[in-house]
């Protein structure tokens, strides 16, 4: 059963209080969370944000495309590395 | 750049009776294996013409000229298949082939060896260039955007970068 509408998007409040200081210092700089629960919201487009795995803080550039999905969906809790072969990586 | 190989597929097994064999692709877009024929074994000795017949479970049933038989197909199996780096198509600016970044040694703005690309993920959000720091196991990740990575010289192998606070 999806959420009710009423009750709003879901964030931890700690991570609106890193993101808005975040915001505020200018700084380009990875901010840690360990809520993977929290549902992307308008306001931390252009963050990044190191979303824990369990072990490690994978880095996340916030695009509009990514609001209303759950910060846990873009830090895999599993390695696969696969073969390199033709894939392609290109620089935003 | 031209003799160096990467490797794109991998012979699975025979399938069927008639000498067809089963394929593994690894190319982002898993039909593209068959573009880059001929292909090769490891060691470059042997070329195979490649050609998909049709998609199956887990890969490709495919016809190679030089085999013909069941026996000689089951002697394939196993073998890594590797196309030459210039059959892959050219790119765009600022994109990159992932074997092109792998290995690439990794200096900050002040000229500091942090160490290398150990690989490149992307996990959706936006690939990540996952960086091997000095000789230890320990790693990290760094978003590849123009901010964080201003200077891929591929030609003097490095990558010049700026990581946000808290990244390494």
């Amino acid at each position: 059963m999806s959420r009710s509408v009423w009750k709003g998007p879901f964030v931890d409040s700690y991570v609106l209080k890193k993101a808005e200081a975040a915001r505020e210092s200018g700084r380009n700089e990875v901010i840690k969370i360990w809520s993977r629960r929290s549902t992307i919201l308008p306001q931390f487009v252009g963050l990044t944000f190191g979303v824990y795995n369990g072990q490690k803080h994978i880095p996340v550039n916030v695009s509009e495309d990514m609001i209303g999905q759950k910060f846990g969906e873009y830090s895999p809790t599993r390695t696969y590395y696969g073969h390199a072969a033709d894939k392609k990586a290109k620089r935003k | 750049m031209s003799d160096e190989k990467t490797c794109v597929g991998a012979i699975a097994g025979a399938y069927g009776v008639n000498g067809e064999l089963r394929i593994k692709s690894y190319c982002a877009r898993a039909e593209d294996i068959e573009t880059y024929a001929p292909l090769s074994d490891e060691s470059g000795s042997r070329h195979f013409h490649l050609a998909l017949i049709r998609p199956i479970k887990n890969g490709f049933a495919a016809r190679i000229t030089e085999v013909s038989t069941k026996e000689q197909a089951d002697a394939l199996k196993g073998t890594q298949l590797y196309a030459r780096r210039d059959q892959l198509p050219s790119l765009a600016d600022d994109e990159f082939y992932y074997a092109d970044l792998i290995g690439l040694a990794v200096y900050d703005s002040g000229g500091v060896r942090l160490g290398q690309v150990k690989s490149v993920q992307n996990h959706g959000a936006a690939d990540l260039l996952e960086l091997q720091l000095g000789t230890s196991a320990t790693t990290a990740l760094l978003p590849f955007t123009q901010a964080t990575v201003p200077l891929v010289d591929l030609a003097a192998g490095r990558i010049i970068v700026d990581p946000p606070e808290g990244a390494l």
